[in-house]
């Protein structure tokens, strides 16, 4: 058999609204192992993070029709997803009870911790290495953690307003670190 | 500010990574559509990010896509999926036949009869299980409410990560100290649970003398249901430890076993 091995992104996105089952699975080959690698930047247990990419997949096939084009790539509204079921699943009881003997914040580098990474960090979380200390610190409380500038402002004592601007300018950084 | 500025404010990543507020992202959105130039710089740094993760991936477990295509293709084989085929029932002829009705007629009651008291009997059940787990929910949701509120509501509240000694390098917990009230609480993130003949102390450090703030009870990591441990409150404080220690020890003012997490505040 013959078979169109790619597609772009307007043709899958349109196949994939018309419930196209091969499209999706050309979704799943290309995109699963770069949306995983953001689950795992959050839920560091390798099993959690494979039920965790179970279902964020689950989810891109039923909310694949609310996917507008006009807000941003396709890749962004997966990677989305994927973020708030992972922030979803470490912010469970479920989970943090499933962690007695792995630590939940192993990767994370909060307030007070120290600045040398204590296990390799991939990804974005590698990008995040090359910001300054307290910038990191806001940004990975804020994308890795969840937390609103409301509670960061509040656990690590710093005004709302300075959490909102010094998140704005590590993300602005962010980007000239990471130009196509 | 204009679009430039506007621009490198750091929104275009906000909103690509999806920490804007609704305010804010309206907002985006509709610069988006006026300027060109937000729109590039919004794609741009869309195609770097799926870039970034794409050489960044990480294989998922071999069976997962199975999983996920047995969930969403239950019938599969047909593409889409999903709709079972109608079974055709031929209506067969009505046997003409002279039956006692009546007799028929009074045993059917009887069954349904028993068939409704056993339905509202189990849908009873049912009823007081559910309810029963609701009201547990409840309290538990309650409980962890007024844990959070404790470290949530104070602005004068310090944080000091405690990161794991070589001892157990994969233990990690979070002790927040009040410094206005003194008061210690302490997050456990990840502890081994303890043999049942020690327990865990944690210590405040000042001036690098260890100052005994309370025992860890081993009941929490049997029940865990309490998300923050309360310590004993201390005055002044640099740094926090927690040592593995035998019950009933003589002098329990200074740590004698392993410490195992400890970190500055």
């Amino acid at each position: 058999m013959n078979l169109k091995t790619t597609y772009s992104e307007q043709e899958l996105v349109a196949l994939l609204q018309e419930r196209n089952e091969k499209a999706f699975g050309y979704l799943y080959d290309n995109y699963s192992g770069a949306i995983f690698g953001i689950i795992n930047s959050i839920v560091t247990d390798k099993d959690i993070a494979n039920d965790v990419l179970q279902n964020v997949f689950i989810n891109i096939w039923r909310k694949i029709d609310s996917y507008d084009a006009s807000k941003g790539r396709l890749f962004t509204w997966m990677l989305n997803i994927a973020r708030n079921a992972s922030i979803d699943e470490i912010r469970s009881k479920g989970f943090r009870q499933s962690q007695k003997n792995q630590s939940l914040n192993d990767n994370v580098d909060v307030a007070g911790a120290s600045t040398e990474a204590v296990i390799e960090d991939v990804g974005l979380k590698k990008v995040l290495t090359n910001l300054k200390s307290e910038w990191r610190v806001l940004v990975d409380m804020s994308y890795f953690q969840g937390f609103t500038h409301e509670e960061i402002s509040k656990i690590l004592d710093i005004p709302l307003g300075t959490v909102k601007t010094r998140i704005r300018s590590a993300l602005s950084q962010l980007r000239t670190m990471i130009q196509p | 500010m204009n679009v430039q500025e506007f621009i490198s404010s750091g929104i275009v990543e906000s909103y690509v990574l999806g920490l804007t507020s609704e305010e804010e992202r309206r907002e985006f959105e509709s610069m988006c559509n006026q300027y060109p130039e937000v729109f590039a710089a919004r794609n741009a740094f869309e195609i770097g990010l799926e870039n970034q993760a794409m050489q960044n991936a990480i294989a998922p477990a071999a069976d997962v896509k199975n999983k996920i295509f047995n969930t969403i293709f239950p019938s599969r084989g047909g593409v889409g999926g999903g709709s079972s085929s109608a079974k055709v029932v031929s209506i067969g002829e009505a046997p003409v036949k002279k039956i006692n009705w009546f007799k028929y007629a009074a045993a059917a009651s009887v069954i349904l009869l028993a068939g409704s008291l056993y339905f509202n009997f189990s849908l009873s059940e049912e009823n007081k299980k559910l309810s029963g787990d609701y009201d547990n929910t409840v309290a538990e949701l309650n409980s962890i409410k007024k844990d959070v509120q404790v470290i949530t509501d104070k602005s004068e509240i310090k944080m000091a990560s405690l990161k794991g000694t070589p001892v157990s390098p994969q233990s990690y917990t979070t002790v927040y100290w009040d410094s206005t009230s003194h008061d210690v609480y302490l997050l456990i993130n990840n502890l081994p649970k303890p043999p049942s003949d020690k327990q865990y102390q944690l210590w405040a450090f000042l001036d690098g003398k260890p100052i005994d703030i309370g025992f860890i009870s081993n009941d929490y990591f049997i029940k865990q249901n309490s998300l923050l441990v309360k310590a004993k409150s201390v005055q002044k404080v640099q740094a926090f430890a927690i040592s593995l220690e035998k019950i009933g020890r003589e002098d329990t003012s200074v740590p004698a076993g392993e410490v195992y997490v400890y970190g500055g505040l």
